[in-house]
């Protein structure tokens, strides 16, 4: 029996129908406003950060973005435009005129007044109280470090992009981790050190240009690199004197009696001779219409050792010949001094060298460093590869663990590579790299005094660029250093000389001498007495 | 019957309406607050981050070179007065391990060259 529901019973049905469906809303509702919505929806001011920073090897800041802002006015709110403009460029800086122009121009929905605006400067805008301005958050790349660390770290432009150097060569890094850390090899330390000499060193010797490096011969790493002159990162503009070229990586230069490192370990690997097998020293040597001298006066005949520590243009040459052209541009080549090389700095330059004919001439004077351009970053890389136990390194600006061996195929023997640390060591206790040896340290190097090429191809008179390549400790070899000074002028205190000898060599003991305590290096004790101690 | 039944149910409504605005407004001001926090905590870390450039820019190697030369009258030291810890001597007769005896002295004494014998001229002790 079934009765249809009268009309009050349908409108009850479809009153408790509405009455359940009204019921369900506000339950989901419930259940959204409780449980479901997401409660970190806001809008909490967050500094723009779009790069990481960078640190040295000990964690130190090298550069960070800092939270900015960016002023932009809207100009068809501004009550008076003259006196916006006018206001605005004493509170910021910015020229009055320029802003004048981008106010009345009716197309500028925005004008920008100023990037970048310190919070002094937004002070002075808030106190103008004046309405259509707005800020836009932003960032900008800060140097604690300054000037020490501007060549090799580079720059960013203002819209937070790498321009050059590490900023530029590490730029996907960087990006990747904003607000994180990017380590590089580089100790702030050793750095300033480096900087703070070399700084000294030019003024003193009133040399146009000056440069360094600090690697490690086993992981690769370059712990500091120095380029004068130099600029301030963080003013954003160049000063007279300022110069942006880090000439350590992006010149090439003849760097003179340093390369006989790389003429000795041919020799000594080839076995063309011993160190102290005795080589006969003309007056002048022939070769065609050639005649190579000397920088100074030679004995007759000298031991190979002493061709080495003496700087013997006329000896390296007959070492060089021993082996042959062909051969010395391979083993040039091994070293990796014929080729650009790659690193995270994005500057490079190509090496220059006798590409159409590489005779005998050429094979006597690449010998003893002329006739062959390479970039000092280039050859301190080579340097490594010699003492390092005569396996290819290949430098890097990124901090590598502790102990880190990058060292890579063996390209000269380890026998070879123990011989030329005695060498470089005899150089320094016995030759012309005296002036660098520092007590305690046991330094080993080689001195370099080139003459410096004109615009014509021809040598400047008395233009020299003096360079010393050191390494210590010598018998165990952990640190190479490479000191260039470009056209270095002579002072009283050397005698009226400006070679490497008197300019770049003890420069190079100084800095060994500050950055090794720093660096771990043993100190060798010296025979000193300590107060109520034993003799020791 | 179904009079009250509906009384109670639109009664309940309206409860559960009021009780719905309480929640979304409290739910509204504790998102206000933790804005707040977020935008206060954002600033904090940005002022961190401005102080430990300041504090790397004040504690970098340049400055403190300036300040150890002009206000402490410091210079580098040369390699010949660096001495290894170890063979520092110790205060007791035979040397031994490092086990926290004070140094005896640790300023290392660089041997000088000898004076010339002054000796007392006739005039000496009148």
């Amino acid at each position: 029996m079934s009765e249809t529901p009268t009309l009050f019973q349908r409108r009850i049905i479809i009153g408790a129908g509405l009455c359940i469906v009204a019921f369900a809303l506000v339950g989901l509702r419930l259940v959204h406003v409780t449980l479901l919505q997401s409660l970190d929806g806001g809008h909490a001011a967050v500094a723009v950060v779009a790069r990481a920073d960078l640190t040295d090897r000990n964690g130190e800041l090298l550069a960070r973005d800092l939270p900015v802002k960016d002023l932009y006015a809207r100009p068809r709110i501004l009550w008076d435009k003259a006196e916006a403009a006018r206001g605005l460029a004493v509170a910021t800086g910015a020229d009055e005129r320029r802003l004048l122009n981008g106010f009345n121009n009716a197309k500028n929905p925005y004008v920008l007044v100023a990037r970048q605006i310190t919070p002094d400067a937004e002070a002075r805008v808030m106190a103008l109280g004046m309405p259509g301005l707005e800020f836009e958050q932003g960032a900008k790349r800060y140097y604690p470090d300054g000037r020490n660390t501007a060549q090799v770290l580079g720059v960013t432009d203002p819209d937070g992009g790498g321009v050059s150097g590490l900023e530029l060569g590490l730029q996907d890094k960087l990006r990747k981790a904003p607000g994180g850390k990017v380590a590089t090899s580089i100790d702030m330390r050793v750095q300033f050190i480096v900087a703070d000499e070399l700084a000294k060193s030019r003024e003193k010797f009133r040399a146009v240009a000056a440069g360094a490096i600090v690697m490690d011969v086993t992981s690769g790493e370059v712990l500091a690199m120095v380029s004068l002159p130099d600029f301030d990162p963080n003013l954003r503009r160049m000063m007279p004197g300022d110069s942006q070229r880090n000439i350590m990586v992006q010149d090439v230069y003849e760097l003179g009696s340093i390369f006989k490192v790389f003429t000795f370990a041919m020799g000594l690997e080839d076995r063309t001779f011993r160190p102290d097998d005795v080589l006969t020293i003309p007056k002048g040597f022939r070769i065609g219409k050639h005649e190579i001298g000397e920088a100074h006066h030679m004995p007759g005949s000298m031991a190979a050792r002493d061709i080495l520590a003496q700087s013997s243009n006329i000896g390296s040459s007959q070492i060089a010949l021993r082996s042959g052209g062909h051969r010395q541009s391979q083993f040039l080549r091994s070293l990796g001094l014929l080729t650009p090389i790659v690193t995270d700095l994005p500057e490079k330059a190509y090496p220059l060298y006798p590409r159409h004919q590489w005779g005998a001439i050429e094979t006597a004077t690449v010998g003893f460093g002329h006739g062959i351009s390479v970039s000092p970053l280039s050859f301190t890389a080579a340097l490594a590869t010699v003492v390092n136990g005569g396996r290819r390194i290949a430098p890097t600006f990124a901090r590598q663990a502790p102990g880190a061996d990058r060292r890579g195929e063996q390209v000269i023997r380890h026998e070879t590579s123990v011989q030329m640390r005695e060498l470089l060591r005899y150089v320094a206790t016995n030759g012309t790299g005296r002036n660098a040896d520092t007590p305690g340290y046991d330094v080993g190097g080689k001195t370099g005094t080139a003459e410096v090429p004109g615009p014509n191809g021809r040598y400047i008179r008395n233009a020299l660029r003096s360079s010393f390549a050191a390494i210590f400790p010598a018998h165990n070899p952990r640190y190479a250093v490479l000191v260039l000074m470009d056209q270095p002028k002579a002072t009283k205190d050397t005698f009226g000389f400006a070679t490497a000898g008197y300019t770049a060599a003890p420069q190079t003991g100084r800095i060994i001498q500050r950055i090794a305590p720093l660096l771990g290096v043993p100190n060798i004790p010296l025979p000193t007495q300590l107060a109520g101690g034993p003799a020791l | 019957m179904v009079r009250v039944l509906n009384f109670f149910c639109v009664a309940l409504m309206g409860l559960s309406i009021l009780a719905l605005y309480h929640v979304s407004e409290k739910t509204r001001v504790a998102h206000m607050e933790l804005s707040k926090v977020g935008s206060r905590i954002a600033q904090e870390h940005s002022h961190l981050s401005v102080l430990e450039t300041e504090w790397g820019h004040v504690a970098s190697p340049a400055r403190i070179q300036k300040l150890a030369e002009t206000r402490l009258g410091m210079g580098d030291t040369a390699s010949v007065q660096l001495y290894s810890f170890d063979l520092l001597p110790r205060r007791a007769e035979n040397p031994g391990p490092l086990n926290n005896t004070p140094v005896q002295n640790a300023s290392a004494q660089i041997p000088a060259a000898p004076t010339a014998l002054v000796l007392p001229t006739s005039h000496a002790g009148m």
